[in-house]
C-alpha cells in the first residue's frame, strides 16, 4: 500500500472524543441474546396505562415499567407498538429488510415530503450520497469549526448582553444552532429566525397525531417558504459555490423533489438536536458540580459529557419503523405491517446495558448508546453536532461565564418524548 | 471462502468464514464479535469498526479513501500505521485468511 496510514491529521474535536487516560477501559456490550425460534414467542402486552400527557411530561418512569415487563408493548394512546429494550431497538436498527423506514401514512412524509429518512436502500443511499462531504469531519475541521466559533462568539455576546435571568435555550442555544444550520444548508436568503420557525412548524406537522388542521396549515406554509428559498438559492449557488449542502446539490442531477424533502428533514433534525443537547448537557453539569469541575479541568471531558447527555436524554426519543413480514422480536410476535416506535430514549436507559442508567454520570464506563440511531440511518449530522456543541460552544461558554448557574428563582422545564429537551432554562451569573 | 480472524487484546481470537464481498465489519457484527460496533452500518461515518490489520495483509488492501482517512482520525483508540475501518474492507480471494487486532476501545 503506497499511502502512508499513519496519523495525518486530527479529528475536528480531537483529543476530545476519547476518555481520560485514567478511565477504565470500556467493557464489551453484552446484548442479551435474541430469541427468534418459532414457537417460543408471546403476543405484545397492551400498555393502556400509557398516556400522551404522561409521556410528554416525563416518559422515563413509564419506560422503566415497560422495559421491566416486556421489550415491546402495544400502546393504544400512540397507536403503535413501542419498543423499549436496548436489544430490541438495536436489532431493528441493524435490519432494514424486516424493519422498513418507508412507513405508510407517514406524517413526516406529509409534512416534509419523502426524505432519505423514510427511504430504504438502495434509494436511501442515493439521497445520502448527494449530501457529499459537507457534514463529514474533514470539512468540519477545514471549514465549519471556524464559522461555528464566530457564530458562537456572537450568540454568547447576546446572552451576556441580555444579563442574568436570560433563558439559556431561547436567548443562546437556539439562535446559535439555527445560525450554524442556516449556513450549513446554504440559506443565504433567510435569517436564523426563519430557520427556527420553519423547523418548529414542520416538526409540529411531523408529530401531528391529533390531525389538528391549524398545525397542518402552519406546516404547509413553512414548507412552501422553504421551497421558495431553495428555488432562489440553487441557481445562485451553482454560480457561486460554497461548502453548503444546497451548493453541493446545485451541481448534481438530483430531482428537485428529493432536494426539497431532504433539506426539510435536515432543517428539522439539524436545529432542535444540537440545541437540545447543548442545553441538556449544560443543565446536567450545572446540577452536578463535581462533574462540572472535572470538565473544566480536563477539556477532553466536554466530548464525554456530550455523549453521556445524548445517552441520558436522547434528543430524538423515538422514531418509526414498519415490519415488512411477520417477525418475532426479542420473543414478541409482530404481524406484518406493524407500526413500531423505536424508543431510543428508553433503550439508552436499559439497566441490562447501563449501570444506574437513570443518572447522568460522565465517569460511567463508555458503551455505545443508540442516541444517534444506528445502521444505515445513523445520524448524518452526528459530527456536526459534536463539533458545534462539544468542540466549540461548551469550552468557550464556561470560559467566558465561569460562574454560570441555574437561576434559583425560576424553574427549568424539560418536555417531550418524540423529541425531548429543555423548553425553559433560566440562568444567572455574577 | 475467506476467513477472518479477530484477535482481542485479551488474547482471545474468533475465526469467521464469510462469503466474498462481505465487509469485515458486517462479519463481526453479525457474529457478535466483541469490540466491533459498526454504528453507522458501513458508511464510514462513525469510526466504531476500527481494526488494526496485521502487516502481512496490508499490501492486499485497497488504498485508503479520503473518507476513510478522515474518519480514522476520529477513532477512540490510537490510530496507527495499521489502522483501517472494518466496513471498508471487503472480503476477497486476496484476503483469504486475514488477521486483525480489535482495539481495546471503540467508543
Ligand atoms: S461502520 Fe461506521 S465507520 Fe465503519
Amino acid at each position: 500500500m503506497s499511502t502512508p496510514n499513519a496519523p495525518t491529521g486530527v479529528c475536528p474535536f480531537s483529543g476530545a472524543t476519547g476518555p481520560a487516560e485514567t478511565d477504565p477501559p470500556a467493557e464489551p456490550v453484552a446484548v442479551p441474546p435474541t430469541s427468534t425460534s418459532p414457537g417460543t414467542f408471546a403476543e405484545a402486552p397492551v400498555a393502556d396505562w400509557v398516556t400522551i400527557p404522561d409521556l410528554y411530561n416525563d416518559p422515563f418512569p413509564l419506560y422503566q415499567r415497560m422495559r421491566a415487563e416486556s421489550p415491546v408493548h402495544w400502546v393504544p394512546a400512540v397507536n403503535r407498538y413501542m419498543v423499549t429494550s436496548y436489544a430490541a431497538c438495536h436489532e431493528i436498527e441493524q435490519d432494514e429488510a424486516r424493519f422498513s423506514a418507508d412507513e405508510n401514512n407517514s406524517l413526516m412524509k406529509r409534512a416534509m415530503g419523502h426524505s432519505m429518512l423514510r427511504k430504504d436502500n438502495p434509494k436511501h443511499q442515493v439521497d445520502r450520497d448527494s449530501y457529499g462531504s459537507t457534514l463529514r469531519p474533514g470539512t468540519i475541521k477545514k471549514h465549519w469549526n471556524q464559522i461555528f466559533a464566530s457564530n458562537h462568539a456572537k450568540s454568547l455576546d447576546a446572552l451576556i448582553a441580555k444579563g442574568p435571568g436570560a433563558d439559556f435555550v431561547w436567548d443562546y442555544a437556539a439562535p446559535y444552532t439555527a445560525e450554524n444550520l442556516r449556513l450549513i444548508c446554504g440559506f443565504h436568503n433567510a435569517t436564523q429566525e426563519d430557520l427556527q420557525r420553519w423547523s418548529q412548524s414542520m416538526i409540529d406537522g411531523t408529530g401531528n397525531y391529533a390531525d389538528d388542521p391549524e398545525v397542518w396549515a402552519k406546516s404547509a406554509a413553512a414548507s412552501a417558504e422553504v421551497d421558495a428559498a431553495i428555488d432562489e438559492m440553487l441557481p445562485y449557488l451553482a454560480a457561486n459555490p460554497d461548502h453548503s449542502l444546497l451548493s453541493g446539490l446545485a451541481s448534481l442531477p438530483i430531482p428537485l423533489e428529493a432536494i426539497r424533502a431532504n433539506l426539510k428533514m435536515t432543517i428539522g433534525g439539524g436545529l432542535n438536536e444540537p440545541r437540545d443537547v447543548l442545553a441538556t448537557t449544560v443543565w446536567a453539569l450545572l446540577n452536578h458540580p463535581e462533574q462540572l469541575a472535572a470538565v473544566k479541568s480536563d477539556p477532553k471531558l466536554h466530548a464525554v459529557a456530550f455523549e453521556e447527555s445524548v445517552r441520558w436524554v436522547a434528543p430524538i426519543g423515538m422514531y418509526p419503523r414498519e415490519t415488512t413480514a411477520d417477525v418475532v422480536l426479542e420473543g414478541v410476535h409482530l404481524p406484518k405491517g406493524s407500526r413500531l416506535g423505536v424508543v431510543l430514549g428508553a433503550a439508552n436507559r436499559d439497566p441490562r446495558i447501563f449501570e444506574d442508567p437513570e443518572s447522568f454520570n460522565i465517569f460511567r464506563p463508555k458503551k455505545p448508546h443508540l442516541g444517534f440511531g444506528g445502521g444505515v440511518h445513523f445520524c448524518a449530522g452526528t459530527w456536526i453536532a459534536r463539533a458545534q456543541v462539544a468542540q466549540i460552544a461548551m469550552p468557550a461558554l464556561f470560559e467566558r461565564i465561569p460562574d454560570l448557574r441555574l437561576d434559583p428563582s425560576s424553574q427549568s422545564i424539560d418536555a417531550g418524548w418524540v423529541f425531548r429537551g429543555l423548553t425553559k432554562m433560566p440562568v444567572t451569573w455574577g | 471462502m475467506p476467513t477472518i480472524t479477530f484477535a482481542q487484546s485479551s488474547g482471545a481470537t474468533t475465526e469467521i468464514t464469510v462469503a466474498e464481498g462481505t465487509s469485515l465489519m458486517r462479519a463481526a457484527v453479525t457474529n457478535s464479535v466483541d469490540g466491533i460496533v459498526g454504528e453507522c452500518g458501513g458508511q464510514a461515518m462513525c469510526a466504531t469498526c476500527h481494526v488494526y490489520v496485521r502487516p502481512e495483509f496490508t499490501d492486499q488492501l485497497l488504498e485508503l479513501s479520503d473518507d476513510e482517512d478522515e474518519m480514522l482520525d476520529c477513532t477512540t483508540a490510537e490510530r496507527t500505521d495499521s489502522s483501517r475501518l472494518g466496513c471498508q474492507i471487503k472480503m476477497s480471494p486476496a484476503l483469504m485468511n486475514i488477521v486483525v487486532d480489535v482495539p481495546a476501545d471503540q467508543v
